[in-house]
């Protein structure tokens, strides 16, 4: 073969030896690790807290009945609306109904009896009306020695047995009262037992389930019905335990259904409750709607994002330029184009990723950002926009 | 005195910078085989390296949480939080499964993390760390999500919000670090389908649905949907600490195991990727065998195609040792120019390997020198046959 | 009488042993002066390839001796080869003219030319510059620098004859040197030769049997059954 011309042959030798030189350099142990940096801003920060929660009614109603019993009718079905006191279902009573039939019968005839006790009373009365006077007439015959002895005594006896038959006779109307009044609260006994049979709405609501039909067979307590009161639809969030310093009542919120999640509504924080989640380390926050939604739907998820007091004049970093060490927090700095561990203080941070430095830093300093791989210290540098392939 | 070989090598070539570019792409793949090897245990590393932790804590007679799969209570961190040189403890658990990205299916590690503590991943090369406590996700370059981007993980989508680099499982699967309460959901919860069946099944058992205790099925259900474990507690040792002194403290609550980071390795290199690194160590030796016996083919065929000029050189007065060292020159140039065209291109195609390659300094300067002395035995045998030439021959044609 | 170039008694070689022994030269004896160009005729299978060889140095002869300029280099009385160093005496005392060229392809015209007195030790540029100085007297000069591929047969064998003239050697041995050459060239051939053999002062063997140029001798080896008779020859002039 044909011995090629001299240059072209040192050319693409010279070429080769760049080439691979090139390759060492840009990608073996000699090249400086690759970082992005950005400057400490002085901005006033708007931190956020975050949570997941769902849509709950605040008051929900277990219509059930109090004793076992059978479903006769179920009046409503579920997503009717329902006014205070409307019949929303009924039990089988069983006897009641007889039992209730024949305490007002017992109520009835213990009404006549006290009405029989009222004229035998009266009855009495006169009759010792009677029998006084007769005594008292002849007490005076007798002292006029007109009548015996015996036919004053058998009239004094009269009159003794007329007041005795007027006490007897006021026992028995008091009886028959007595009779009357405990048949009749027996009869309103029955009554209130018989209205446990019959399942009434105690607000105007929404009726959300229904959980039997008739002919099923319920136990005390057993839920036929579930009703809420559609007003008071809220979100019931869980906030890490960590981010809740700072949170308040009347706390203004954005509030993101899973069905509508491009749709932020507002809303406010209504209740912080007292106990914690100390297992999942959660705190359970309550937030109402501004404006209550149409179409919201028991169970739902939505996330809550909640607006803290805005920290005026912060600086501030990038969230991943903050490294969490084993002894402190700190940043990476680029001092003379090497890695130069800084320790900082954190305070509080936004949801877009920005921290703020509470010492440790000035404004416009600058920082390390990313880096293609973990720092540890003294490392070459070689500043990137940004850190591709 | 002129350099026979230099002039041969000049006069041909084409020839042989072609025969050096063949032999060049055997090496770089001798050469990239070599670079696997190093990448899984490099992956095995950094595995560990990642996670930040100087202990891992797993259920007891586990290997876990990498090579077996490890059960613990997400509050058995409290217990060992408590004890003599440990600065701080986090929970994680680790899940191969597929994510979505739109229609394709990625195989990612889901990692969950508690945000502040050891297991969250510590440099990124784009985007921020997750503030969100749901929803969220860091993940991996290899995944090929960029920022923003939505990963579908059993029910729930998570935006990337962050990007890491080299953050990949001992098998090579990129990870996706998520909070930790999504990850025991996704590690737990199944798909809608079998959620459903899973409920009337329990419904179906009449001692778990028993009418007179109404509320009994409910709670049943909840209990079951539920997921309060973790793979690992991961710890890292106060500093001054010994970390074997700890482990041992660790260990000492019986229902417990804790490895360092040097057992880790040991589990991971010697046990989880011990077979497939003797796979590929044995792929390797025969790799070079087959190498070295190529070499010698091509050397001692270059040499065959010039024994009329050897007759003629012996015949001429041309000493042994020159010839001889002209085809060993020639030989150690082919392995030269072989081995420089085998590292280049390894360097090259080692990023477009699903795996991590890790071509080390140590590896190719060992490369560097098993190729010379390759190609020095296989001119031997070439050597041989040029001093073998009878110069006569060249005499009575 | 000046010293022979070659001088050669009684020589023998005999291949093999037992009875599958060949005895290819069954006494040869030849003498030859500087200067001169004597021819060496006889059928194939006579020998006169074995002798080339015993000449050149690279076969040993089993009887006999050989003289070199004045040097025993072969004796079997005295135990055989009496050099040391057969390379080097190839290298400085003989020249090798073949059959085709046999150039190094690798090597341009000068190098192939200069590699002679390289290997004997002459510095690069030195060697360089006498190899320009033959090809030059072989009227070949012109293609200092070209590769072998691109010459012609004739000026590659004066090529051939240049690098066999380098270390100037007292003796060169020519193989069939015209066998493919056209008679016009074949002449041209023995014609340089004679030249060279005068100014180089060189004793020239030349292996033939092309009857185009035998008549140019003025001596004539013929070898038959690997013995050898001298004749006259005519000494035709070119």
């Amino acid at each position: 073969m044909k011995l090629p011309r001299k240059s072209p042959l040192i050319a693409s030798a010279i070429l080769l030896v760049v080439a691979v030189a090139a390759i060492v350099l840009l990608n073996g142990p000699l090249a400086g690790v690759k970082v992005t940096t950005a400057r400490a801003e002085q901005s006033d920060l708007q931190p956020k807290v975050f949570g997941i929660g769902t849509v709950e009614a605040r008051r929900s109603y277990l219509i059930g009945p109090t004793v076992a019993s059978r479903v006769v009718s179920v009046l409503v079905d579920h997503g009717d609306d329902v006014k205070m006191g409307q019949r929303l279902a009924e039990l089988d009573p069983v006897d009641l109904d007889e039992r209730m039939a024949s305490a007002a019968n017992a109520v009835e005839r213990a009404t006549n009896a006290v009405d029989v006790a009222v004229a035998q009373l009266s009855e009495a009365r006169s009759r010792n009306e009677l029998a006084k006077a007769s005594a008292q007439r002849f007490l005076e015959l007798r002292q006029k020695n007109f009548v015996s002895q015996d036919a004053e005594a058998a009239k004094q006896h009269e009159a003794n047995a007329a007041k005795a038959a007027l006490a007897a006779a006021e026992g028995a109307l008091a009886v028959a009262q007595r009779d009357h009044d405990r048949l009749g609260a027996d009869r309103a006994g029955v009554t209130k037992q018989r209205a446990q049979y019959r399942l009434i709405s105690p607000i105007n609501g929404l009726v959300s389930a229904r959980d039997a039909e008739p002919g099923s067979t319920v136990i005390a307590g057993q839920s036929v019905l579930r009703l809420i009161d559609p007003a008071s639809l809220w979100i019931r969030a869980r906030i890490d335990q960590g981010r809740t310093h700072g949170l308040a009542l009347a706390q203004s919120a954005d509030i993101v259904l899973r069905s509508r999640p491009n749709e932020p509504l507002p809303g406010k924080i209504v209740r912080i409750e007292v106990n914690s989640d100390s297992v999942a380390e959660e705190r359970v926050v309550d937030f109402a709607f501004d404006r209550l939604p149409e179409g919201l739907s028991i169970g739902e998820t939505a996330e809550v994002v909640i607006r803290l007091p805005s920290v005026p004049n912060a600086i501030s970093v990038p969230a991943a330029a903050i490294r969490y060490g084993r002894q402190q927090t700190g940043v990476w700095r680029n001092v003379d184009g090497k890695a130069v561990f800084v320790p900082i203080r954190i305070g509080t941070h936004t949801l877009e990723g920005r921290v703020q430095i509470v010492a440790g830093l000035a404004r416009d300093d600058e920082v390390i950002v990313h880096s293609s791989t973990e720092l540890s210290g003294g490392e070459k540098l070689r500043l990137v926009e940004s850190i591709g392939r | 005195m002129i350099s026979l070989a230099g002039r041969d090598i000049l006069h041909s070539w084409g020839k042989y910078v072609f025969t050096g570019a063949g032999l060049g792409l055997l090496i770089g793949v001798t050469l990239s085989m070599a670079g696997i090897y190093r990448g899984m245990v490099e992956d095995a590393r950094m595995l560990l390296t990642n996670s930040g932790a100087d202990l891992w804590v797993v259920q007891r007679d586990t290997l876990g949480p990498y090579a077996e799969p490890s059960t613990l209570h997400d509050d058995a961190w409290r217990s060992i939080s408590g004890l003599p040189g440990v600065a701080s403890v986090g929970n994680a658990t680790y899940l191969t499964m597929q994510a979505q990205r739109g229609n394709e299916d990625v195989r990612v590690m889901v990692v969950g993390f508690e945000s502040g503590r050891p297991g969250e991943p510590s440099s990124l090369i784009a985007g921020r760390p997750i503030m969100r406590s749901h929803y969220e996700a860091v993940v991996d370059e290899k995944t090929g999500f960029s920022l923003g981007d939505k990963v579908g993980i059993r029910r729930h989508n998570y935006t990337v919000v962050g990007i890491t680099r080299r953050m990949v499982s001992s098998s090579g699967d990129p990870m996706v670090f998520i909070p930790l309460k999504d990850a025991q959901e996704a590690q737990f919860l199944k798909d809608n389908d079998a959620i459903i069946n899973d409920r009337a099944r329990t419904a179906a058992n009449p001692g778990l649905n028993r009418p007179g205790v109404p509320g009994l099925l409910d709670a049943v259900i909840a209990s079951q949907s539920s997921n309060h474990n973790v793979n690992t507690v991961l710890v890292q040792v106060a500093p001054g600490w010994d970390e074997n002194l700890v482990a041992d403290s660790i260990r000492r609550w019986k229902r417990l195991q804790a490895y360092t980071r040097a057992q880790m390795e040991e589990i991971l290199v010697a046990k989880l990727i011990a077979t497939s690194a003797r796979q590929i160590a044995m792929f390797l030796v025969i790799l070079s065998i087959v190498s070295g016996a190529i070499v010698s083919f091509i050397i001692y065929t270059m040499t065959l195609g010039k024994i009329r000029e050897i007759a003629v050189l012996k015949l001429i007065g041309t000493p042994d040792r020159t010839i001889a060292g002209m085809i060993l020159q020639e030989a150690l140039g082919l392995g030269l120019a072989g081995f420089i065209v085998g590292k280049t291109v390894a360097t090259i195609w080692a990023p477009y390997f699903p795996k991590y390659v890790l071509l080390e300094t140590g590896d190719t300067v060992r490369g560097f020198f098993a190729v010379m002395l390759i190609c020095t035995l296989a001119s031997i045998v070439a050597i041989r046959a040029a001093l073998h030439v009878d110069p006569a021959t060249a005499i009575g044609g | 009488m000046t010293r022979p170039a070659i001088h050669i008694e009684g020589l023998t070689k005999r291949y093999g042993s037992g009875d599958t022994a060949v005895d290819a030269l069954k006494g040869v004896d030849m003498t030859i002066s500087a200067g001169e160009v004597v021819g060496l005729v006889g059928p194939s299978g006579s020998g006169k390839t074995t002798l080339l060889k015993c000449l050149g140095a690279v076969i040993e002869p089993s009887s006999g001796c050989m003289d070199l300029d004045g040097q025993r280099i072969f004796d079997d009385s005295a135990g055989g080869w009496q050099i040391n160093d057969l390379r080097a005496l190839r290298r400085d005392q003989i020249g090798f003219v073949f059959q085709a060229p046999y150039l190094i392809p690798f090597l341009d015209v000068t190098d192939n030319v200069a590699l002679s007195l390289m290997l004997a030790g002459k510095a690069n540029n030195v060697a360089r510059q006498r190899a320009y100085e033959l090809l030059k007297a072989l009227d070949v000069s012109h293609r200092a620098g070209a590769t072998v591929s691109s010459l012609s047969g004739g000026e590659q064998q004066r090529v051939a004859i240049a690098r066999a003239l380098a270390n100037q050697p007292p003796v060169i041995l020519a193989d069939e040197p015209t066998a493919p050459l056209d008679s016009e060239r074949a002449l041209t051939v023995i014609r340089i030769l004679n030249e060279m053999a005068q100014t180089y002062r060189a004793a020239i063997i030349v292996v033939t049997h092309d009857e185009k140029i035998i008549p140019t001798f003025r001596r004539i080896y013929h070898i038959r059954d690997g013995k050898t008779y001298e004749v006259a020859g005519e000494g035709r002039s070119l």
